[in-house]
């Protein structure tokens, strides 16, 4: 196999996941990098997706093990690429496979170690709701089922003293402290950049108390607390107290006015937290302070209307950025300015804050890494041409999904989608192009 | 061969049952020993069977596999059953050896006694017995698995994308080239869709020679799947044309709503009420907005969300299309006061802020509502502090929503498939394949699919061709599933029971035979169909009852 | 009863409740030993011959558990399979099999906790039922 037919994708969400099995053949491979120790991205964080509220993990774990159990896709996990060299249909990429000090091949993923570490810290992929071990997988279900070590926490690997405890433990000696980082260097033929995005800094808008107040929850921590396979094993119980909320407030467009865009997702995602909140809890209570609802398409209006009235009020604010979260004696109070300007209070004892859709932190290195431009909110810029092409202003390289811009799974598989069909279509070419030009002037090596 | 009192020469199977230990995971809880003592004391119950049963370390091991692949060959086993993890882990693997061998990986099965027995049942006696009644049941149902064979097909690259507009120019120009023909049907005089303005890709698709374009040109019958579809064309001056293709792709676009189908929307022929669409395309052509005397209106009103009530959803496009207008207006005649009423602003995006801010920049006025209604030419304005205020203008220009093509219906029908809740034609997977249907090789494209951004329309084109530039590669072959479902025509009624569960299509009537017939290319296997034939004629193969049986059979023993 | 260990069929979708059981496994949870699990591709192909044979051989019960409705892998196969268990459930009441023998569950992939609640409320419930009127009327 040539260059002209592999191709690298990097990120495995759901965009990552379904390009790569699209394009991967016996006649081109494809190498899927992937920066955490688990493939699925961030769909998996969610126990159900809305509008149809399908559980996520169905809707995805066939495609994560189709994605591993395919010949043709060479899935490196805990990796990173370091540099892009090249041009279309001739690059050379290097991969940094980070230690995991777990064997892929030998371990089976029981779980024994997990048990025998001494050491405890926060777990991340749970946003920090719950703790992990120094080895570790990020959640239940994690595919691989493979665990890997924190290098910096782990005893033995950060010199604190001798601990052998996890490699005693293992049955099948997966484990390999001696283990090191390992550098790959990769001939593919085109890229597809598809490493998601994050949701807004809420500390950023101190107003809004996130971080504050342990009553104030990040739509992605609300996620987790209502998975099955989360930290609190599906239960919504508040932070610190353990109490089951009364009164919920889900405040709208958290960032929109920094960010200086609307995602587009963040209406549909709070109408999928009353959902939540009313399916595990009937009593409760939800208000929406909302400004502009934002439900286009298809199949959004009738979720809205599904929540609307019975199981959420919706309240109407002039202004988001005047909404105030503080903290009470009993729980918190919103602050809100109404539909004619003055401010209305809200009691309640849990807010979530639907946060904006914004650029992942390494985003920026990989755009600079891969040469590509970003366009003017930090995404990576596509179409320059205003056809809907996902190729970037570096030819050969691809996007798809939100590394784009702000999308939904929809959007983001169809992007997904297109953008395998341009590699493939260059790929074609080039091959076409080989077949017809044997001048020397080759693109196969 | 062995010689039997009946006269017959039948086959000794012989059964290789390999346990895996999974170190402590399986061994360290189930007494394989035990489990392989008890199956071979009653190794007679099965007839003309040879049992073979070993443990072994870790199966799933490159030397696991190895060891398996030698003892399949060494054996010459007719059949395999691995007591392991769950399928969901290593049936592939296992399969993957077979593969390697002459065993048919349809005569194998693995058994998941890790998930199942090992790891949920504290007694370790239980285990035991618990492990040893899965694997007689799997060794019994193993004896009445048949061997399956893939029957790779060669497929027809080229595709016809229906309808001329963005999506279908996009969909022709993102596919064509000398390995691959696209056959452009568009059923008016000219290409362009409904944009009502000159689409860039226009040029680009005349002069393609990979694409063939069909103007005043409609389907009219289709036959086939994905790889092979046989597609009849009709004209309008009547001729008929017969073309072959491996896809299709249904960019058909959409219509707009009538305004006053809302009851909040009323104004007659003479009034100047001119709906979205209208108002883009005279103003791109004329350069400015008259009034049928031929004035300048002074006061114009963009009415936002028209019909959004009525067809149950957000069309997603109208206040971007709305602002952009009214922003235009201002612009081309900065003495035309503009108003844009709306309920919600649904401006996802970047691009989305740039159009308010332009909207705004360019003296917009902007008036949020409750609800807004129109008589004659009188707007009643619902204000959000409570407050009502009718206005007049002089010009009124409703957004109304996007609503499916009038064709969408015949189209699915011809198509076989389903529409969804709101007539627009519907996705395989809402999430999954948005872009397929439940007809494999039929992909939907641009506003045919739902309300959408020309940018939208665009993407999804693409992402039809994408999935048509990686699925039908010239020169490649296509593997159907083959854990499908037959029929035996011995039993079939022809109720046509089965057709109507069948969401993909796969089965049809011969009416000549007068029996319903499965089309293995395009079954994916889920067993519905079985459930719903009352004459139990159907056979869901590698799941058939008399294999589920044999589990139950040795579970209730 | 205190003997009785019933005897206990689950029908898994693969696709959903079968990857749940794996999550229970992988998780260590505590399931029966007197459940034994059977994986059919969709929940739509069970049938009613496929039920009452089952009862017929001998289960003291039968849990059938696919994909939540609306996330069914083929579409809709689970809303077919919901129907057709309405009719089994007349259909048991002729034959004085009581119908709480038969249990038509969702059970998500993510779902390992839920599963194995599921599984135990439902065999705790056949072991209060005991043994199956057709195993004690006929010589099985």
């Amino acid at each position: 196999m040539t260059q002209a037919e592999s191709i690298l994708v990097i990120g495995a969400g759901i965009a990552g996941m379904k390009a790569s099995l699209m394009l991967a053949g016996p006649a081109r491979k494809v190498y899927l990098v992937e920066r955490l120790p688990i493939i699925g991205g961030k769909t998996i964080k969610n126990e159900e997706s809305f509008p149809n509220m399908e559980c996520s993990t169905c809707m995805v774990a066939p495609i994560q093990q189709a994605v591993l159990q395919n010949p043709h896709i060479e899935t490196l996990t805990y990796s990173a690429v370091e540099s892009i060299e090249g041009s279309a249909g001739d690059f050379s990429v290097s991969v940094r496979i980070k230690a995991r000090y777990v064997s892929l091949e030998a371990c089976i993923g029981c779980g024994m170690c997990f048990e025998v570490c001494p050491v405890t810290l926060p777990n991340e992929w749970e946003e920090s709701l719950i703790e992990k071990k120094a080895i570790y997988v990020p959640c239940s279900g994690s595919l691989p089922n493979v665990p890997v070590i924190d290098s910096e926490r782990c005893l033995k690997l950060n010199g604190t003293e001798e601990c052998n405890l996890c490699v005693e433990s293992c049955a099948f000696e997966a484990i390999n402290l001696e283990d090191e980082d390992r550098l790959l260097e990769l001939k593919v033929g085109a890229l597809i950049l598809a490493t998601g995005s994050e949701t807004f800094d809420l500390s950023a808008l101190p107003g809004l108390g996130y971080g504050a107040l342990p009553g104030v929850y990040s739509p992605m921590e609300f996620e987790r607390l209502f998975a099955s396979n989360g930290p609190t094993m599906g239960e919504i119980t508040l932070r610190g107290s353990g109490a089951v909320p009364d009164r919920v407030a889900i405040v709208h467009c958290a960032g929109r006015e920094e960010q200086g865009y609307c995602s587009g997702i963040c209406c549909m995602y709070s109408f999928k937290f009353v959902r939540f909140l009313k399916h595990k809890l009937p009593d409760v209570q939800v208000f929406n302070i909302h400004s502009d609802v934002c439900v286009p398409g298809k199949n959004y209006e009738d979720f809205f209307r599904s929540v609307n009235g019975g199981d959420t009020e919706m309240l109407f604010t002039s202004s988001i950025a005047d909404v105030h979260v503080s903290g009470t004696d009993s729980g918190l109070r919103v602050a809100y300015p109404d539909g004619g300007g003055v401010t209305a209070d809200l009691e309640v004892d849990m807010v979530i804050l639907a946060a904006a859709i914004i650029p992942a932190p390494l985003t920026a290195r990989l755009a600079e890494l891969a040469g590509v431009e970003l366009d003017d909110s930090g995404f990576i810029r596509t179409s320059l041409d205003g056809s809907g092409s996902m190729e970037t202003s570096r030819a050969g390289i691809f996007t798809a999904g939100t590394v784009e811009g702000p999308k939904d799974i929809q959007s983001t598989v169809i992007q997904a989608e297109s953008a395998a069909g341009q590699v493939a279509f260059l790929m074609s070419s080039m091959a076409d192009l080989t077949e017809r030009d044997p001048s020397g002037k080759s693109v196969k090596s | 061969m062995s010689e039997t009192g009946t006269g017959k020469t039948e086959m000794t199977a012989r059964v290789g049952v390999y346990l895996c230990e999974c170190g402590p995971n399986i061994a360290g809880k189930i007494d394989l020993d035990k489990v392989m003592a008890d199956i071979l004391s009653e190794s007679d119950r099965y007839r003309n069977v040879e049992l073979v049963i070993r443990r072994y370390g870790f199966l799933c091991s490159g030397p696991g596999k190895q060891y398996l692949e030698d003892e399949i060959k060494e054996n010459g086993l007719t059949h395999l059953v691995v007591a392991a993890c769950s399928p969901r882990d290593h049936d592939s693997t296992f399969m993957g050896v077979c593969a390697r061998t002459d065993l048919n990986p349809y005569l194998y099965r693995i058994v998941n006694i890790r998930e199942q027995c090992s790891w949920v049942i504290t007694d370790p006696e239980e285990a035991t017995e618990r492990a040893a009644t899965y694997i007689r049941g799997s060794i019994s149902r193993v004896l009445r698995q048949s061997s399956l064979f893939e029957k790779p097909l060669e497929i027809n690259p080229d595709a016809v994308v229906i309808g001329g507009g963005a999506a279908g120019m996009e969909a022709a120009l993102a596919l064509s080239s000398d390995l691959r023909r696209v056959f452009l049907v568009e059923k008016s005089a000219s290409l362009g869709g409904g944009c009502g303005i000159t689409m860039p890709q226009e040029k680009a698709v005349i002069e393609d020679p990979n694409v063939d374009i069909y103007l005043e040109t409609q389907m009219s019958s289709v036959i086939g799947f994905l790889g092979n579809f046989e597609i009849g064309l009709k004209s309008a001056d009547g001729k008929d044309e017969e073309i072959t293709a491996g896809a299709i792709i249904l960019a058909i676009g959409s219509d707009y709503s009538d305004p006053q189908e809302s009851g909040r929307i009323s104004f007659s022929e003479s009034d100047e009420v001119h709906i979205l669409a209208e108002a883009e395309r005279t103003l791109e052509a004329a350069g400015d907005l008259k009034l049928r005397d031929g004035t300048m209106p002074e006061t114009i009103a963009v009415v936002h969300c028209v019909g959004r009530e009525e067809q149950g959803y957000c069309s997603g496009v109208c206040c971007s299309s709305s602002l952009k207008l009214a922003a235009a207006i201002r612009r081309l005649s900065p003495e035309t006061a503009v108003t844009s009423v709306y309920r919600d602003l649904c401006l996802p995006g970047a691009d989305g802020e740039n159009v308010l801010r332009m909207a705004r920049e360019s003296g917009v006025e902007l008036i949020r509502t409750k609800g807004t209604s129109l008589s004659g030419m009188e707007l009643d304005l619902e204000k959000m502090d409570g407050t009502s205020e009718k206005r007049s203008f002089d010009m009124i220009i409703p957004a109304a929503a996007i609503v499916p093509a009038a064709d969408t219906v015949s189209l699915a029908e011809m198509l076989r498939i389903p529409l969804d809740e709101h007539g627009f034609f519907k996705e395989a997977h809402r999430m999954t394949d948005p872009a397929g249907t439940t007809t494999e090789g039929v992909f939907i494209a641009g506003t045919a699919h739902g309300p959408m951004s020309v940018m939208s329309s665009m993407r999804f084109a693409r992402a039809c061709a994408g999935q048509v530039l990686t699925r039908l590669v010239p020169g490649e072959r296509i593997v159907p599933e083959v854990k499908v479902t037959e029929i035996l025509e011995a039993y079939c009624t022809g109720c046509g029971n089965c057709l109507d569960v069948c969401v993909y299509g796969a089965i049809y009537a011969d009416t000549d035979r007068g029996i319903s017939v499965v089309n293995e290319a395009v079954c994916r296997g889920c067993g519905n169909c079985f459930a719903s034939c009352p004459s139990g004629a159907l056979r869901t193969r590698h799941f058939t009852n008399e294999q589920i049986f044999r589990e139950v059979d040795e579970a209730l023993r | 009863m205190p003997d009785f260990h019933p005897r206990i069929i689950g029908f898994l979708c693969n696709w959903c409740t079968y990857a749940a059981a794996d999550l229970a496994g992988s998780s260590k949870l505590e399931l029966p030993p007197e459940f034994t699990v059977i994986r059919v591709m969709c929940s739509s192909r069970i049938d009613h011959n496929l039920i009452l044979s089952t009862f017929y051989r001998g289960a003291d019960g039968i849990l059938v558990a696919g994909c939540h409705p609306g996330d069914c892998h083929y579409g809709e196969g689970n809303y077919y399979a919901r129907r057709r268990f309405a009719l089994l459930k007349k259909v048991m009441e002729t034959l004085d099999l009581e119908p709480e023998r038969l249990e038509l569950r969702w059970v998500s992939a993510a779902e390992g906790n839920r599963y194995a609640e599921v599984v135990n409320e439902f065999t705790d419930r056949i072991r209060k039922l005991g043994p199956s009127p057709i195993r004690t009327s006929t010589r099985l």
